[in-house]
C-alpha cells in the first residue's frame, strides 16, 4: 500500500467524519420529521376529537350554523387545518368555513382516509382524513361526515424550517468539528511528527515532552537512541582518533590536525614546532620489564607530557614509545626551548611503578613550520631526524632540526641506499690484511676486510657504511656474503702456497639478531678445514643478551672455528668474557700499540700478554705501524702483529703477491 | 486501512442496531367496567408495561369508541354494539380477546316499578344512545309493552348519569352497568331488568384490535392475553387482594360492591368451540380470537 501523508489521511478521516456525520443528521432530521408529524398527528388527533364529541353532542339539538364557530376556531387554532367539510348523511357539504380562504379560493378536495389510518399514514404526503358524527334523534342514529383538509404548505414550511436549523447545524457542527479536529491533529500530531522528522534528521535540538502518548515514547525513544549514538559516535571517534593506551591522539588524529594547522598556517603566516620524542631504551625496558610494565611507563609519560605542555598545544602517540608534541602558538624559538626543557625535566623526574622507583629520559627532535618543513611528512621527518641526532648526541636531551642534521641523515639515507646497491651488484669486496708471526716474520693469517667499491663515489671505508648497515639490518646479508666470500677465498687457496693462511672475519652485533646464524654459518663453512676460519668478535657484540649470545658463540666454538676477541683492552675488557668465552686469540687494540712506548700502556699490553698465555691465548697487536712498536712487541713475546708495517688491506691478488714476497 | 474501514461500518451497524426501534406502544382504549377489572390488575402489576402496552380509560364506552376512530388507540374494549359500530366507520377492528360476558352487569333502573312504568304517561329514560344500553333499553320496553312514545331518552355517558336525582315526581328509566348502578342505587333506583334476567340479549365485552396489530403482533397478543388469564385467575382467587388494586378504577366501590359486580358478569376468556360459534351471529369471527 502506497504511503500517504497524515495530512491527507486527516483530510480522508474528515471528509469520512463528514459523510458519516451526514448520514446521522440526515437520520436526524428523518426523526426530526417524524416527531413533527407525531406532534401534529397527536394534536389532530385531539382536535377531531374534540370536534367530533362536541358535534355528536350538540348536532341533535342545533342547527350545524349554531355551531360553526366552533370549527372555525379550529381552523385559526390548529394551523395544521386548512379546510373542515362537514358532509349529510347524503354526502352533501352542509358546511364549510369561510376564514382563512381568500376571496376565490376553492375549497380544497380530494381523497380522504378514515382519520383512523392516521397513524399508518403521514401528514406530509397525506391531504385529508375523515371520520364520522352520528348522533341520535330519539334512539335512531342520524350520520355526518367531517373530512379535514391538511395544511400542506404550512407542514412543508415547518419541515422546511426545521431542514433549514438542521442543515445549519450540521454545517456549523461540521465545520466546527473538522476545524477543532484538523486543529488538534495539527497541534497534537502533525507538528510532534514534523518535530520528530527534523529531529530524526538532524539529531539535533530534541522536541519537548509531547501530550500524546505513541508520539512522546517515540520521542523518547529517539532521544536515547541519539544519546547512544552519540556515545557510539564518541567512542568510534576516539577509537579512530585516541590511541587506545594512553589516550592521546593517534598518528591518523595527528596527522589531520596537523594538515589544519598547515592550512591555517599558510592562511595566517603561523607558525608551530613539533616536538618528536622517543624514549631512550625503552625497548630494554619493555624486554627486561614485560610489555604490561612498558605500557605503564608509556601511560605514565602521557600524562606527564599531558601536565607539562598547555592545553592548546596537541600532545599524541604515534606508537611504541614515539611521542610528538605539537606546539601552536610560540612567540619565538625560546619558549619552544622553555617546554622541550620542561619536558626533558618533568620526564627524568624518577616515578614509582608497582613499588619500584624508576627514571626514564627521552630524546627529542624539533621541527619548525614552515622553516623545517611545508607538509606533514617532512616535518615528522625532520622532527625524527633532529631526534636521532639528539639520541647520537647522547640522549636525554632535545635537538633542533638543522640543514647539518638533515645533510649527515641525507648522506645516511644515500648510504643506505648505496649498501643495497652494492649487495644487489656485488659492490662489495674482501681485503685481507696480514697478521704476521712476530717470531718468525711470516704471513700466518689475515683478516678478512669488507670493501664497498661504488662505481661513483669509489672506495667507501667501513666506517662509512658498517654502522648503517647494522642500523637498517643490512649488515645481516652482508655478513653472509661475508662468511661466504671469506670461505670462498680459503677454498681457491687451499691448492696454493696460502693453503694454511687463517681467515679471520668480524661478526657484528647486530648478526647475532639473526636466529639463524649458527646454521648460517655451519651450512656456509661446511665446505672448508674450518679451523683456518676464524671469527673475530668485539666486547660490544655480547653487551645485550648475553647469555642467548654466549650459547651461539659456543656453539660456533664446537664446529670447530676460532674466535678471536677484538679491540682487546678498550671497553670494559672485563676478564670474565675471557673465563666465559672460549676465545682463542686477543687481539690488543690499536689504541695500546700506539702508545706502546709509554711505560703504562707497554706495562698494559706485557700484563695482557701475561694473562693470554695464562690462559693459553694467542695474542695479536692491532694497528702496528713502525718498526719500534715490533721490537717492543718483540721483546714482550707477542705472538703476531697486524697493521701497515706489514701491509694495509689488500685485494686477494695483492695479498698473495705479498706472501709469496714474504 | 480495510480494517478500519471495516471497523468503522461494525461500529456504525452496532449503533444503527442499537437506536432501532423496541417493540412499539400498543395503546388500550378502555373504560369504567367490572369486566375490564383483569386489565386494570394486570396494567396496575406492571404487566402491560412489561409488554409495552398502554391503558387509557375513558368515562364511557362510546368515548374509548371515540378515541380508537380517530387512531388514538390500537386497542379498544367493546361490547358488540361499539364492535359493529367502529367496523362500520373504520373496517379495521377485530376481537382478539373475549373478557365477560355480562350476567346482570348491565341492568335497567327505575324509580318506578315496572307496573307503575307501563301505566305512565311520560318516562325519562337516561341512556348512553351509542352503546349496548339501547338494545338493552329497547328489549326491556318492547319486553314490558310500554309505549315508546312515553319515552323522552336522553342521551348521557355514565359518569352524568351516575349524578341523576331520584326526582320522585318524575317517572324515570336509567340503563346503566356497573359499577355506576351502586351510586344510582343509593339514590333509590331499583333495578327492574338486568342481562342476567332478560334471555333475548347477550352483552359481549371483548378486547379488540386493529388488523395491523393483529398481523404484526400476535406474539404480544397472546402474552397479554396469558397476562390477563393470570388476573382473571387472581381476581377469582384472592378478590380481595384484586379489589385492592382495582378499586380505584371502578369508582373506589366497597369490597362488598366489588364482590357483587364480580357476581355480574361471567368470565369468557377460554371460550368453548361451542361458545365461539355462538357469538358469531354478532360478528365475532373466531380466526381472531386468541383461546
Amino acid at each position: 500500500m502506497s504511503s500517504l501523508s497524515i495530512k491527507s489521511f486527516v483530510i480522508i478521516v474528515i471528509l469520512f467524519l463528514v459523510c458519516s456525520e451526514s448520514l446521522i443528521f440526515y437520520s436526524f432530521f428523518q426523526d426530526s420529521k417524524r416527531s413533527i408529524n407525531e406532534i401534529l398527528t397527536n394534536s389532530l388527533q385531539s382536535d377531531v376529537l374534540n370536534l367530533k364529541h362536541y358535534m355528536q353532542k350538540n348536532l341533535k339539538q342545533k342547527d350545524i350554523n349554531e355551531i360553526v364557530s366552533h370549527m372555525d376556531n379550529l381552523i385559526v387554532i390548529n394551523p395544521v387545518i386548512r379546510d373542515i367539510h362537514i358532509l349529510d348523511n347524503n354526502k352533501n357539504i352542509v358546511y364549510d368555513p369561510d376564514i382563512r380562504m381568500p376571496q376565490g379560493t376553492v375549497h380544497a378536495t380530494g381523497e380522504c382516509i378514515p382519520i383512523s389510518k392516521i397513524v399508518e399514514t403521514d401528514l406530509f404526503t397525506q391531504n385529508c382524513y375523515s371520520f364520522s358524527i352520528k348522533t341520535y334523534k330519539g334512539l335512531s342514529p342520524q350520520y355526518y361526515y367531517a373530512n379535514i383538509y391538511i395544511d400542506s404548505k404550512y407542514i412543508d414550511n415547518l419541515v422546511m424550517q426545521q431542514m433549514k436549523k438542521t442543515l445549519l447545524l450540521f454545517a456549523i457542527a461540521t465545520f466546527l468539528f473538522s476545524i477543532i479536529l484538523w486543529l488538534l491533529f495539527k497541534h497534537y500530531v502533525i507538528l510532534p511528527l514534523k518535530g520528530l522528522r527534523q529531529y530524526a534528521y538532524y539529531s539535533e535540538n530534541p522536541p519537548k515532552n509531547f501530550f500524546i502518548k505513541e508520539i512522546e515514547s517515540i520521542r523518547y525513544s529517539l532521544s536515547m537512541t541519539f544519546k547512544r549514538l552519540k556515545k557510539e559516535q564518541e567512542e568510534l571517534y576516539n577509537l579512530s582518533t585516541k590511541d587506545p593506551l594512553s589516550g592521546l591522539y593517534n598518528r591518523l588524529s595527528l596527522i589531520e590536525k596537523l594538515n589544519w594547522l598547515i592550512s591555517k598556517g599558510q592562511r595566517d603566516k603561523d607558525e608551530f614546532a613539533i616536538l618528536f620524542l622517543d624514549l631512550d631504551n625503552f625497548k630494554n625496558v619493555n624486554d627486561s620489564k614485560g610489555h604490561e610494565f612498558g605500557d605503564k611507563i608509556l601511560l605514565h609519560i602521557s600524562k606527564t607530557l599531558l601536565k607539562a605542555t598547555r592545553k592548546n598545544d596537541i600532545v599524541s602517540r604515534l606508537g611504541g614509545d614515539e611521542f610528538v608534541v605539537v606546539l601552536s602558538e610560540f612567540k619565538d624559538e625560546n619558549k619552544i626551548v622553555e617546554i622541550a626543557q620542561r619536558l626533558k625535566e618533568n620526564l627524568s623526574k624518577p616515578f614509582k611503578l608497582d613499588d619500584e622507583e624508576f627514571t626514564i629520559t627521552a630524546s627529542m627532535g624539533i621541527a619548525i613550520y614552515p622553516k623545517d618543513g611545508k607538509d606533514v611528512k617532512t616535518l615528522l621527518q625532520n622532527a625524527d631526524i633532529a631526534m636521532y641526532k639528539s639520541k647520537e648526541l647522547g640522549k636525554n636531551n632535545y635537538q633542533f632540526f638543522t640543514d647539518d642534521i638533515n645533510k649527515a641523515v641525507q648522506e645516511r639515507i644515500s648510504m643506505q641506499k648505496t649498501i643495497r646497491n652494492a649487495l644487489q651488484n656485488n659492490h662489495f669486496k674482501l681485503f685481507y690484511q696480514p697478521k704476521v708471526d712476530i717470531k718468525t716474520n711470516k704471513i700466518v693469517a689475515c683478516e678478512a676486510l669488507v670493501r664497498l667499491i661504488d662505481p661513483i663515489e669509489g672506495i667507501i671505508p667501513p666506517y662509512k657504511f658498517i654502522s648503517i648497515a647494522e642500523e637498517n639490518m643490512s649488515i645481516i646479508p652482508l655478513g653472509e656474503w661475508i662468511i661466504k666470500e671469506a670461505v670462498s677465498q680459503i677454498k681457491k687457496w687451499e691448492q696454493t702456497p696460502l693453503k694454511d693462511i687463517k681467515v679471520s672475519i668480524n661478526l657484528s652485533g647486530v648478526q647475532f639478531k639473526d636466529q639463524e646464524l649458527l646454521q648460517k654459518i655451519e651450512i656456509l663453512t661446511k665446505d672448508i678445514d674450518r679451523s683456518k676460519f676464524d671469527i673475530e668478535l668485539t666486547e660490544s657484540v655480547l653487551i645485550e643478551e648475553f647469555q642467548e649470545r654466549l650459547n651461539v658463540i659456543k656453539d660456533i666454538k664446537k664446529l670447530g672455528i676460532s674466535l678471536s676477541l677484538d679491540d682487546f683492552g678498550t671497553g670494559y675488557s672485563s676478564l670474565s668474557y675471557l673465563k666465559d668465552i672460549p676465545f682463542d686469540t686477543l687481539k690488543i687494540d690499536k689504541a695500546f700499540i700506539d702508545n706502546i712506548y709509554t711505560k703504562d700502556d707497554l706495562t698494559f699490553i706485557n700484563m695482557i700478554i701475561g694473562i693470554a698465555d695464562d690462559l693459553e691465548l694467542n695474542v695479536v697487536a692491532e694497528g702496528v705501524e713502525t718498526k719500534e712498536q715490533l721490537k717492543l712487541l718483540k721483546e714482550i713475546n707477542c705472538e703476531q702483529y697486524q697493521g701497515y708495517l706489514c701491509s694495509k688491506p689488500v685485494p686477494p691478488k695483492e695479498f698473495e703477491e705479498l706472501f709469496s714476497k714474504n | 486501512m480495510t480494517k478500519l474501514l471495516t471497523l468503522f461500518f461494525a461500529v456504525l451497524l452496532t449503533f444503527s442496531a442499537c437506536s432501532s426501534e423496541n417493540d412499539k406502544e400498543i395503546v388500550i382504549s378502555t373504560n369504567e367496567w367490572i369486566g375490564y377489572a383483569p386489565l386494570f390488575y394486570a396494567y396496575e402489576k406492571g404487566e402491560l408495561d412489561k409488554l409495552h402496552f398502554k391503558l387509557i380509560k375513558n368515562v364511557s364506552l362510546a368515548e374509548a369508541a371515540n378515541l380508537y376512530a380517530i387512531g388514538k388507540a390500537d386497542m379498544v374494549t367493546t361490547t358488540q354494539h361499539e364492535y359493529h359500530s367502529l367496523q362500520a366507520a373504520t373496517h379495521d377492528i377485530a376481537p382478539v380477546i373475549l373478557m365477560d360476558r355480562s350476567n346482570g352487569g348491565d341492568m335497567v333502573l327505575s324509580n318506578k316499578s315496572t307496573e307503575a312504568l307501563k301505566n305512565s304517561t311520560q318516562i325519562y329514560a337516561y341512556l348512553e344512545v351509542d352503546s349496548i344500553n339501547k338494545e338493552i333499553l329497547i328489549d326491556f320496553i318492547s319486553h314490558n309493552k310500554i309505549d315508546k312514545n312515553k319515552i323522552i331518552f336522553i342521551n348521557k355517558d355514565q359518569k352524568q348519569i351516575q349524578n341523576i336525582t331520584n326526582d320522585k315526581t318524575k317517572d324515570i328509566l336509567i340503563v346503566t352497568y356497573s359499577p355506576y348502578n351502586i351510586a344510582l342505587e343509593e339514590k333509590g333506583f331499583q333495578e327492574v331488568a338486568s342481562t342476567k334476567s332478560i334471555n333475548s340479549i347477550i352483552v359481549i365485552d371483548a378486547l379488540c384490535a386493529r388488523d395491523k396489530i393483529i398481523k404484526t403482533d400476535k406474539r404480544r397478543l397472546i402474552q397479554l392475553k396469558k397476562v390477563l388469564d393470570n388476573a382473571i385467575n387472581t381476581i377469582e382467587q384472592d378478590p380481595q387482594a384484586s379489589y385492592k388494586v382495582v378499586a380505584k378504577y371502578l369508582s373506589n366501590i366497597s369490597y362488598k360492591e366489588y364482590l357483587n359486580s364480580l357476581k355480574q358478569i361471567k368470565w369468557i376468556n377460554k371460550p368453548s368451540k361451542e361458545f365461539l360459534d355462538y357469538i358469531q351471529q354478532y360478528g365475532y369471527k373466531k380466526d381472531t380470537i386468541i383461546r
